[in-house]
């Protein structure tokens, strides 16, 4: 029997033609991949950390019961399946069997139930937690068997899917511990791709591959995440080859994409800039003062000076690359002529028609730049726009205020979509003062439908409140979209097994990433 | 000038506590808290309360004060807010970085600073001296995130030789060049000085060798104002480090404390400014017991002849 498979291996090994053969590069045994990471490490689990260079780390340790593919689905990752009951208040999700923590115990139901209570415990500093609470009532997880969970929602509610992929916590090391100071956290034990091997603080962390990982063996013997705070210092270790990949600046665009031995990979992200005006305020509480401020934004200037043209218009709170996406928009493509004549009829006639203030946070290049363009469009359709930069919790503590007028005229911020086009915290009416709707957006419509988008379980009728929603928002303009940036990553040729770049990433399957021999 | 050592290192803590008073109160004054920062649409303000209460950030300022300075007082700094780590065990990981960076920096200053200047100030007008002057100008002028990425891109992307990130040569080569600049200045001026003093022309006078003149009674005189310098400017190399450390990803303490403060992380924050400002203030007695050591004439106790 083992000579056969020699045989068969031998056979898939050689070319039936050689011309026809694709050439497959052959991965070195002991591969090391070089991750370079912008931020400190704080903490290594997934319930806790709150930093995105923490959970770069976390995500090759841990694994979630779900997670998602190239086009941003939620596919089963430690779950078998799942089902919904059909008021969709009762979720069964089944685990797969034989997934070993790396510490060798077997992962079991005990394990899931231990995670999202501990999210769940109060005394545990997890700013997960709401994520399972609804309307102010916790959902319960119930263990069935070994390998069966039940989620027991209190009310429907279609994002809990979203919400299954956090990383699982091995229930045998950490219960009966203070989650918040356990050593575990520096030591972690997971069921990923890889096992943690050493972490010298403010320096770097070494994972090894975990041979028994239930996707299949990974690859890569090793990957070492080098903490590099500098932008300057990663591109220039990236092209001296201390690092395999590093994210590129706008700025540096041009000069990394001529660098010999680097790959340069550019996609779209979930992240979209907005100029968010202040609907609370006389001037901009007018929907067509706003749509008129729309006409007279040229986003394809911005997107070419501010970002060196490594963005995509933005005209919704959506993206173009989400199942939810609709193009059913309102876009109000740049139009001075029609933005001055909207102004003159709703009695804007001075010079200036009106001023206001635009605050942005200190540190963020494209946003500065792209306010003095800004500024410089709306000074040519007869708007003053003066612009005020604050250091980011200053910018923060304005636009949170528990006010019932927050000192603000207009800013320029951005959000990441999640992976669910729920958005009921940005856009709902009874999210302001307190809550993200910081710019007091009120249309009982959308309100109706952020409330039907959550309660909806059938994936195509919940794309057509999405899309209705986005129209209804877009018409309004309670922002004036900006862009979505481009997310633009240099890796060094040395890397094979990359997945189709897009915005869930090109390292998505890291067990198929390998170094080139 | 045992005594007196004890003594200065008494008067320590109350000037210790009252850093500590006016740091707590100042960070405090910043907007925003460890939990303001999270802006994510589905964390629901309540929960950001609930963790604030878990920190103990609902107390009063004051109590929150008293408490804290009450557990320093037993060597109980708290834990950070990010890592649930003690802050004691987060310092002590980084701290022994800096202080290599600093203290190998300070010496290969002190190692070079002395025989340039000398010579500078003995061969004044020279070639030399014209050179070493140009140097130091230029030196002060640059800045030393800007030098760091020049170096960095001639010795490791173009040839190769030294790492660009997590090696000691590269910054030690940074930081040196901004503290020598300066430093060669002093002892230039300084040296000058004591040349064109009396005691050094009746040195001469008696037919002494230029060599002992200059090396024996000259420069001995010259290093006093130089070691007031150095003590002085330990500040300076402390938040030296937290730009070269950022830039070379060095894993030191600067780096630490800069990422502490953006995220108001106020043990962490609080933890770094006693320790720093211990080694300051340790590092200015230094200086004053070098001065005795340097210059006769000062003597700190009375009955010390």
């Amino acid at each position: 029997m083992k000579r056969v498979i020699i045989l068969l291996s031998l056979l898939l090994l050689l070319p039936a033609h050689p011309s026809l053969s694709l050439p497959i590069p052959a991965v070195d045994p002991n591969g090391k991949l070089i991750f370079s990471l912008g931020g400190e490490v704080s903490v290594l689990n997934p319930i806790l950390s709150t930093d995105s260079a923490s959970s770069s780390v976390e995500d090759v340790i841990f694994s979630g019961l779900t997670r998602i593919n190239e086009k941003l689905e939620v596919i089963p990752d430690m779950a078998e399946s799942w089902s919904t009951s059909k008021d969709g208040k009762v979720w069964t999700i089944k685990l797969k069997k034989n997934i070993k923590w790396h510490d060798g115990k077997e992962f079991s139901a005990d394990d899931v139930k231990f995670t999202f209570d501990s999210i769940l415990n109060p005394k545990v500093n997890s700013i997960r937690r709401s994520d399972y609470i609804i309307d102010g009532q916790q959902i319960k997880f119930v263990i069935i068997n070994k390998y069966t969970v039940q989620a027991i929602l209190p009310k429907p509610f279609a994002p809990f899917l979203s919400r299954l992929g956090i990383g699982i916590i091995p229930k045998h090391l950490l219960q009966n511990k203070d989650i918040n100071t356990a050593a575990f956290n520096r030591h972690p034990i997971g069921t990923g791709p890889f096992k943690f091997s050493e972490w010298k603080t403010g320096d770097f962390v070494k994972v090894v591959r975990n041979d028994k990982f239930f996707r299949g063996r990974p690859l890569l013997s090793s990957i070492i995440f080098r903490i590099i705070p500098d932008e300057n210092a990663t591109l220039a270790a990236l092209e001296a080859g201390e690092i395999d990949s590093a994210g590129i600046p706008p700025k540096d665009y041009t000069r990394m994409k001529s660098v010999k031995g680097i790959n340069v990979f550019e996609y779209d992200t979930l992240l979209y800039t907005y100029l968010g005006l202040n609907n609370d305020s006389p001037i901009f509480s007018n929907k067509k003062v706003r749509q008129a401020m729309a006409y007279a934004v040229n986003k394809k200037q911005l997107i070419s000076l501010a970002l060196k043209k490594q963005g995509t218009p933005a005209y919704a709170p959506a993206s173009p690359v989400s199942w939810s996406y609709s193009d059913d928009v309102f876009k109000y493509e740049y139009d001075p002529a029609k933005s001055k004549a909207m102004l003159d009829s709703l009695g804007y006639k001075n010079d200036p028609r009106f001023e206001f203030t635009c605050i942005i946070n200190q540190g963020n290049k494209e946003r500065e730049k792209a306010a003095v363009i800004l500024q410089q469009q709306f000074k040519k359709i007869g708007i003053k726009m003066d612009i005020k930069i604050l250091e980011w919790a200053a910018l923060l503590r304005i636009v949170n205020s528990p006010k019932q007028h927050k000192d603000f005229d207009a800013v320029i911020i951005g959000w990441s979509l999640g992976l669910d086009p729920d958005s009921h915290s940005i856009w709902h009416s009874t999210q302001y003062p307190k809550g993200f709707n910081f710019i007091k957006y009120v249309n009982p419509k959308v309100d109706r439908l952020l409330e039907q988008g959550r309660v909806e379980m059938n994936k195509n009728k919940r794309k057509k409140i999405y899309g209705e929603l986005n129209k209804l928002i877009s018409e309004d303009q309670p922002y004036i979209f900006l862009w979505f940036p481009h997310s633009v990553i240099g890796v060094r040729d040395r890397v094979g097994g990359l997945s189709k770049p897009g915005p869930a990433g090109i390292f998505l399957n890291i067990e198929k990433v390998f170094i080139k021999k | 000038m045992i005594k007196y050592i004890i003594k200065r290192l008494f008067q320590l803590i109350p000037l210790l506590i009252g850093i500590s008073f006016v740091s707590f109160f100042v960070m405090h004054l910043a907007p925003g808290d460890p939990t303001s920062l999270f802006v994510d649409p589905n964390i629901n303000p309540q929960e950001l309360a609930r963790i604030r209460a878990n920190f103990g950030l609902d107390q009063p300022i004051h109590v929150q004060y008293m408490k804290w300075l009450w557990n320093a007082l037993h060597l109980n700094f708290g834990t950070s807010y990010l890592t649930g780590q003690p802050v004691i065990n987060e310092i002590a990981e980084r701290l022994p970085n800096t202080l290599i960076l600093m203290s190998l920096s300070f010496l290969l200053t002190l190692l070079i600073t002395i025989p340039i200047g000398v010579i500078s100030a003995v061969k004044k007008g020279s070639a030399f001296d014209n050179f070493f002057t140009i140097f130091s100008f230029a030196g002060m002028a640059i800045p030393s995130f800007w030098l760091g990425l020049v170096l960095m891109l001639i010795f490791s992307v173009k040839l190769h030789i030294l790492p660009a990130v997590g090696n000691i040569v590269l910054p030690l080569i940074t930081m040196t060049i901004g503290s020598l600049a300066g430093l060669t200045r002093y002892q230039r001026a300084s040296m000058l000085e004591v040349l064109n003093q009396d005691f050094v022309r009746t040195a001469r006078a008696k037919g002494l060798p230029e060599r002992v003149v200059i090396f024996k009674h000259a420069l001995r005189n010259a290093l006093i104002p130089i070691v007031t310098i150095l003590g002085l400017s330990l500040p300076d190399l402390f938040s030296g480090a937290f730009i070269i450390e950022t830039i070379f990803a060095w894993p030191g303490m600067g780096r630490l404390g800069v990422a502490a403060i953006f995220s108001r992380n106020y043990p962490l924050i609080m933890g770094i400014v006693m320790f720093s400002a211990l080694l300051i203030v340790l590092g200015n007695l230094l200086a004053d017991v070098g001065y005795a050591l340097v210059d006769p004439r000062i003597r700190y106790d009375k009955n010390d002849k």
